[in-house]
């Protein structure tokens, strides 16, 4: 379901270009749960926003939920983020003018092609959050809950599209531990039910639950 | 994303800052309030104005030249030969020749039929113009007739429909005497009159006789002073009273269309007739300075509209640096750089749209406001209009389009700078 092959990027420092990834090459299948760690600023978020298409100016063959990401128009692009994609950011990203049950069914809202009635769309929602146990905060905005419950709206909303790949950077990261244990054990399940998950850390906790652990450094993984 | 989404995401960014969203459209209100305000004051001016001075279009009053070579020479004379010639002239549909009466007409009673306060012994000098019934005939009463009467009968007479308003308005206050009826209920009255009788002793003729003036109909072609008589009417005092016709007084053109107006009045010219332009000058001058008034006053507003726009865009370029890190969060789940800039476009239009609807209410508000304030504050006069407003849908749906236009193309530049922002940049 992710297939890299010889991914490289590099950023522009002043007059001269840092290289981040320096051919990356990295298979992730349905089922798997693949962890890289790697130390702050080893490029592991780079990698994650080049397999979610959020960044194109790379070097190589990127390959998501069947697509080949060279050549998609912006369009395709945000088409194939919405449907076949899920993001769990450190930083959880949710919108704070929006209510918990909102910021759930915003992918459904941005969808081009086969919208549902918002109708729909929140009674899917609440769904998903009740999924997760956060009924009871559907209405509440991201500010009212706690770091763990804003995790799982987040997860809730990366999964409300049904995605085949799910992209997880630090989920845990902003996490109690007790929390953080729940979010990995989520994410295993979301594995084991066919779901190619990708997550970038520096925890060992995320590492232990993970089918595969890989190693970023000097912008290769090992 | 679908319209329902972009709009769906524009009403929950406005939720989201409520405070910010009321400032805005307060400012689109304030300007479409002014710009419905003015519009419609200028409207209701005009429409009043229209009615103190219905100056018809169409119609060119021709009279013999003052200084002339052709007036010196016996040219430039107004008589059947030059009536016929006018008509002749391009663009000239018809033409009505008009004589004054130089035979004095007094009412010495008021008219019959009508409970008047008439001060005792007072008489009334009324100044008569002839006119052709073609002039009047659109004028006239139901079944009333505009043709020299038989012996005895009454004379046909059509006044100005403004001469009421001035006299309801301000003679009869003055004179504390009953108002008149108004428009057409009046037609059919008779006013009893004394034909060769001049308040000014000097002027009265050797012989004077009783008759009586029948009112045929009221017109805005008869000039406000006069009461006007059917043409042979007039011929015919002026021949029992050995009065010469030098010929017309005045001939007034119709012209084809309002455009053929100033090419028939330079072959007026031309011919060696001047034209009267004194009723005509006075209404283009009042309709320009209504016209200028409220187009000033209606740019003024447009430039409050432009105002509030560059509010709403301010606004609107802070809110997207704010929330660039949420644009970069649209763009993850699956927006495209063209759905950013629409949402930032319909927020802008959601304000404008709400300012709009807010600011036409409240300039109607105003307007009614103002029209009590007149009618308790000023005093009655004539051609004082119930109204100071005019209110065609068309003003609603400007004082709503101006701001939500004027607050579109303001947010132009914010939902540009939206759509590029780059999410992994703004996420990381």
């Amino acid at each position: 379901m992710i297939a890299l092959r010889g991914v490289t990027k590099s950023f522009r420092d002043a007059d001269r270009e840092v290289p981040v990834l320096r051919g990356v090459d990295l298979e992730v299948a349905p089922g798997e749960l693949v962890a890289i760690v790697g130390a702050s600023g080893s490029g592991k978020s780079t990698l994650l926003y080049v397999t979610g298409a959020l960044d194109l100016d790379f070097g190589g063959e990127a390959a998501v939920a069947g697509r080949s990401l060279r050549g998609l128009s912006a369009p395709e692009r945000a088409e194939l983020r919405n449907r076949s994609l899920g993001f769990v950011f450190q930083s959880f990203n949710l919108l704070p003018g929006l209510s918990a049950l909102e910021n759930v069914m915003l992918p459904g809202i941005l969808r081009r092609e086969g919208a549902e009635p918002v109708a729909a769309l929140r009674a899917r929602a609440a769904e998903a959050l009740a999924r997760v146990g956060l009924s009871a905060q559907a209405t509440a905005r991201p500010g009212r809950l706690s770091g763990g419950e804003r995790q799982r709206v987040a997860i809730a909303r990366a999964l409300f599209a049904r995605p085949a790949v799910l992209l997880a950077d630090e989920p845990t990261g902003n996490l109690d531990a007790v929390s953080g244990e729940a979010i990995i054990r989520h994410f295993a399940e979301l594995a084991r039910e066919g779901l190619s998950v990708l997550v970038v850390t520096h925890e060992e906790r995320v590492s232990r639950a993970a089918t595969r652990v890989l190693h970023l450094e000097d912008g290769r993984l090992r | 994303m679908k319209a329902k989404g972009v709009l769906w995401l524009a009403l929950a960014n406005v939720r989201a800052d409520r405070r910010g969203a009321l400032v805005n459209a307060g400012a689109a209100t304030v300007g479409a309030a002014a710009l419905a305000f003015f519009l419609a004051l200028g409207l209701g001016v005009g429409d009043a104005a229209r009615r103190m001075f219905p100056a018809d279009a169409r119609l060119v009053d021709v009279v013999p030249a003052s200084v002339s070579l052709s007036s010196v020479l016996g040219g430039g004379q107004l008589d059947d030969a030059a009536v016929a010639r006018l008509r002749e002239v391009p663009g000239v549909d018809d033409a009505w020749p008009r004589l004054s009466l130089r035979v004095p007409v007094a009412a010495p009673r008021p008219p019959e039929g009508l409970k008047v306060n008439w001060p005792p012994g007072m008489t009334v000098q009324i100044p008569v113009v002839g006119v052709a019934p073609g002039l009047v005939a659109p004028d006239l009463g139901p079944g009333a007739r505009f043709e020299d009467p038989p012996p005895g009968g009454a004379i046909p007479v059509v006044i100005s429909r403004r001469i009421l308003e001035i006299y309801n308005k301000t003679i009869a206050p003055a004179w504390n005497v009953r108002r008149l009826p108004p428009g057409l209920s009046l037609v059919g009255i008779e006013l009893p009159v004394r034909v060769g009788f001049s308040i000014v002793p000097q002027k009265t003729e050797d012989r004077v006789y009783d008759a009586r003036l029948r009112l045929a109909g009221l017109s805005d072609r008869v000039p406000v002073y006069l009461a006007a008589m059917p043409l042979d009417t007039v011929r015919r005092l002026h021949r029992e009273y050995g009065k010469p016709d030098a010929g017309y007084t005045e001939v007034t053109l119709l012209a084809r269309r309002p455009d053929d107006v100033p090419a028939v009045a330079a072959a007026v010219r031309r011919m060696g007739f001047s034209v009267d332009e004194g009723e005509r000058a006075v209404a283009e001058r009042v309709g320009t300075v209504v016209a200028v008034t409220t187009g000033a006053l209606a740019f003024v507003a447009v430039v409050m509209c432009g105002l509030a726009a560059l509010a709403i865009a301010q606004s609107l370029s802070a809110s997207v640096r704010a929330r660039v890190r949420e644009i970069a969060i649209l763009e993850a789940l699956g927006a495209t750089p063209t759905d950013v800039r629409l949402v930032v476009l319909a927020e802008a239009a959601l304000l404008g749209v709400a300012g709009g609807v807010l600011g036409a209410a409240l300039g109607r508000l105003a307007a009614i406001g103002a029209d009590r304030a007149a009618a308790r504050l000023l005093p009655d006069f004539p051609f004082r209009p119930e109204t100071f407003f005019g209110w065609p849908a068309w003003i609603a749906l400007l004082a709503v389009a101006v701001p939500a236009l004027a607050a579109v193309l303001g947010a132009l530049a914010p939902a540009a700078a939206a759509a590029r922002v780059d999410p992994a940049r703004a996420i990381s």
